[in-house]
């Protein structure tokens, strides 16, 4: 997908929003291939996200999805969960982003976007990052019991760590 | 004998009057038997272009309810929920006669009234996006097959169209216009065995017949194109694995001329039936501020009344230079997803015909030994070729570091690839936001206050499928 | 395609396709294909595979001729669980549609309860998640029972080799025909349940003459 003009002057003037709005809390900002990237820091998560959804001059409503990441060699603070919002009115997405440490909490954004149910219990699940306020933080997609992380970098692909699987089984039933 | 079943029905009603057992989710308009929607189609022959002429909602001006009505309409339906006796917990387990995968809901029943849902996901979980990182960007395109498996080449496509933006790689036009082909083929290919699981979850095992016997002539071409029915595979970074066949042109036309009159023959059959009018008018409402709460895209999203379609609003691959319809609807129920879906169809054999048309000449694949594959052809025969073949198998395409998201129409809803790299072969991360693992979420708020026999109709209507759901 | 019709038997629709390809690696793909009985459901049930009366608790015993027309009339109407898991299922559902019609065959009536089903045809992968319930519905499902492992998913894990999936459902249940194919065609899942009929009408089952469920410990807790 070519960037044409008309995309990157809508970049600028969303950018332009943001800021407006959001002022100091934007850590760091980023411009790739026609989409803008805001960080942010942990502690005005909520808060930020709150102001791109009610702003009308931002007018986020909904949340495309919330995801996390794991970058073992960013030392202090591996863990990364990423926002991407659009506005049906405006017409326009961002992507917001935040760096935790080992351990660090989020709040939760359910309360803004109800989708974010799901998203933070498969982030949890996935990375070990938690959200304080969720009201139903519990394994999605893996076995109710599964111990580990498993999109963490250091987890292994194959099974039967964390999982029960019995391959030694295999033929001889 | 028509007017024999009109006075029956009528005699129906008259004695669910007297013994008030009207339902309340009954829409206004109902004394009639006929549904408001029924002058669009004529018994018969109806081409493709009809469609066109109806650009807006079918039932015109004067039926188009608020947001205030909707509402009223569905805290008609829920109000059920406050006066809750004795709760009995029924597990609708992952193993149900219902054709959509092994998707379990706890649900907590009063009667016949679910009070509350509690959905249970995962039993299809292979950690897709875990797999991803340790395969090449080329080796990831058969994973995206196995999400959404009805629709196998929209995966494809949106997950080559995420990591061409982040190599800025530009795709040939023929390239673009074979993409957006395939794609139509495989929104035709979804809506069509939509119905049949939609209409036999309703009861009939007809309709699952029909629409198998009609999917079978899009999965013919599908077969010519790519090789497979299902598990296309068939695009690949930078365009699409191989060209049109020779014969491919005079069989599409006739797939396409012969299905909207198929389109036609299951509207004609089910806009008038009177136990899918029952069922699906005012069954299942989901506002539009629902919609965008929960995440919910696609023709759910478009019963809503809001006209969103990527297909319009970020053009990709070659929907900006073909001319087609938004199917829109105002009512957010089951039926004017059914209506939606339909419409889709009509336009998609639009798109298909309109792409081969106008297809240009030219390379369907970019030439670009960083980034892409060569042909096979070339490999053999030429050593440049062949050492950017070794380079693209064995190590993987050249990706500059960075982060995209890009959205794409699948026909379940909006799939949004996540794609960061790190420079090397390999993806750092891939997320696929896809739209059933959204809509399964939603199932609680649609269908908490609803009968449990409407929670099949709903839960069809709004188009999961659990590869796409668990990832 | 690789699914070729045993010697024996050539009532599959490829039938025709036998004529292709050498007799030796036929026979080596069938040994392949057909999975080797028990030794011990050998010794159950007697040397000829079939041949002997079948033994009951309680010491009652039914010659084999009986046995025979039962099988001969079980494999008419083998009514499998309706059991997709993943894609594979969408070429089962193809295999019961129109122009694959397995009605013609008794086959369409795919019991949603496992205690009217003859069988299982686990069509998709199986996570670790979804592998008590197939134990569970398998072990619901009353004698004679045949298991049909569709697509390599089912067989193998395919390239799901991760940490959710179990890799092949043999580790759980016993299987009789596994059909490769991924998914495979609804004519290859056809002659996977020509063998399933071959099997049903001798009688041969996958689990041994003592009917052992099969390992609940491959299913911790």
């Amino acid at each position: 997908m070519a960037i044409n003009d008309a995309l990157s002057s809508r970049m600028s003037a969303l950018a332009a929003e943001l800021s407006a709005r959001l002022g100091a809390k934007v850590i760091e900002e980023a411009r790739f291939r026609g989409e803008l990237t805001c960080r942010v820091a942990a502690e005005d998560w909520v808060a930020v996200l709150e102001t791109c959804k009610t702003a009308p001059e931002l007018a986020f409503d909904q949340l495309d999805s919330l995801l996390g990441d794991h970058l073992p060699e960013r030392g202090p603070a591996p863990f990364e969960v990423i926002a991407h919002l659009v506005s049906h009115a405006h017409g326009w997405r961002v992507r917001i982003k935040t760096a935790l440490a080992e351990g660090q909490e989020l709040d939760t954004v359910t309360q803004l976007w109800p989708s974010a149910g799901f998203d933070e219990r498969e982030t949890w699940e996935m990375y070990g990052i938690v959200f304080a306020g969720h009201p139903d933080l519990r394994r999605l997609l893996t076995v109710p019991d599964f111990e580990g992380f498993p999109q963490r970098k250091d987890f292994p692909i194959k099974g039967t760590v964390g999982g029960r699987i019995r391959t030694d089984l295999k033929g001889k039933i | 004998m028509r007017d024999w079943l009109s006075n029956a029905t009528e005699k129906i009603e008259r004695l669910e009057r007297q013994l008030n057992m009207r339902p309340t989710h009954e829409p206004e308009s109902a004394h009639q038997p006929e549904p408001a929607h029924d002058g669009e189609v004529s018994a018969g022959e109806h081409s493709g272009e009809h469609g066109s002429k109806h650009a807006g909602p079918a039932g015109g001006e004067k039926s188009r309810p608020t947001m205030e009505q909707l509402k009223e309409r569905k805290a008609r339906s829920r109000q059920r929920v406050e006066n809750a006796g004795e709760i009995m917990t029924l597990s609708m387990g992952p193993q149900h006669p219902s054709m959509h995968g092994v998707y379990r809901a706890e649900l907590d029943l009063d009667g016949e009234v679910i009070v509350a849902a509690r959905p249970e996901i995962g039993n299809l979980h292979r950690g897709v996006e875990k797999l991803a990182e340790q395969l090449t960007y080329h080796q990831v395109i058969p994973l995206t097959d196995r999400l959404d498996y009805l629709s196998g080449f929209a995966m494809n496509h949106g997950y080559c169209e995420a990591v061409e933006k982040l190599m800025g790689l530009e795709v040939p036009a023929r390239g673009r216009y074979i993409r957006t082909l395939a794609s139509e083929m495989c929104r035709v290919a979804n809506h069509i065995l939509w119905l049949g699981v939609h209409i036999m979850d309703l009861g009939t095992q007809t309709f699952f017949c029909i629409c198998f016997r009609d999917r079978e002539y899009v999965l013919d071409l599908f077969e010519m194109l790519t090789g497979a029915r299902l598990t296309h595979s068939f695009a690949r970074i930078g365009g699409v694995a191989k060209d049109l066949p020779d014969d491919f042109g005079r069989r599409c036309r006739e797939v396409i001329d012969f299905l909207p009159k198929r389109v036609a023959e299951y509207e004609r059959i089910i806009k008038n039936n009177r136990i899918y009018y029952k069922r699906a008018k005012g069954v299942g409402i989901f506002t539009s501020e629902d919609c965008f709460a929960w995440r919910v895209t696609g023709p759910t999203l478009r019963s809503a009344g809001v006209a969103r379609d990527l297909r319009k609003d970020e053009p990709y691959a070659a929907y900006a230079e073909v001319d087609f319809d938004v199917a829109v609807e105002y009512n957010a129920d089951v039926y004017d997803r059914f209506l939606i879906r339909m419409k889709e169809i009509r336009e998609s054999c639009k798109i298909i015909r309109q792409c081969l048309d106008n297809m240009p000449d030219g390379p369907f694949v970019a030439k670009d030994a960083a980034h892409t594959l060569p042909l096979k052809r070339d490999v053999m025969r030429d050593s440049a070729a062949m050492i950017q073949d070794f380079e693209q198998v064995f190590r993987g395409p050249r990706v500059p570091k960075g982060e995209v998201y890009v959205a794409t129409e699948a026909p379940k809803g909006e799939m949004g690839v996540y794609v960061r790299s790190d420079g090397g072969p390999r993806p750092q991360r891939v997320h696929f936001a896809t739209p059933s693992f959204y809509h399964a979420q939603a199932v609680p708020p649609l269908i908490e206050g609803e009968m449990i026999s409407d929670v099949v109709a709903i839960f069809a209507s709004i188009d999961v499928v659990l590869g796409d759901t668990d990832r | 395609m690789g699914m070729i019709g045993g010697p024996s038997e050539g009532s599959g629709p490829l039938g025709a396709s036998r004529a292709s390809g050498g007799a030796d690696r036929m026979a080596a793909l069938n040994r392949l294909l057909r999975r080797a009985p028990d030794e011990e459901a050998q010794e159950a049930v007697g040397e000829e595979g079939m041949g002997g009366p079948v033994r009951w608790p309680g010491g009652f015993a039914m010659p084999v001729q009986i046995e025979r027309i039962l099988g001969f009339g079980r494999s008419f109407s083998f009514w499998p669980l309706l059991f997709g898991l993943s894609c594979c299922a969408i070429e089962m559902m193809a295999l019961g549609g129109d122009r694959f019609d397995m009605s013609r065959f008794g086959m369409e009536a795919m019991r949603a309860s496992p205690r009217q089903a003859d069988g299982m045809i686990v069509a998709g992968w199986c996570s670790i998640k979804m592998a008590p319930r197939v134990v569970r519905l398998y072990e619901q499902i009353p004698d004679p029972k045949w298991v049909l492992a569709m697509g390599s998913c089912a067989i193998s894990g395919n390239i799901w080799d991760t940490y959710n999936i179990v890799q092949g459902v043999d580790s759980l249940l016993p299987v009789d025909v596994y059909v490769p194919g991924c998914p495979p065609r609804p004519e290859a899942l056809w002659q996977g349940l020509e063998m399933i009929r071959d099997r049903i009408k001798q009688s041969k089952h996958a689990y041994d003459g003592l009917r052992r469920i099969p390992a609940r410990e491959a299913i911790e807790g």
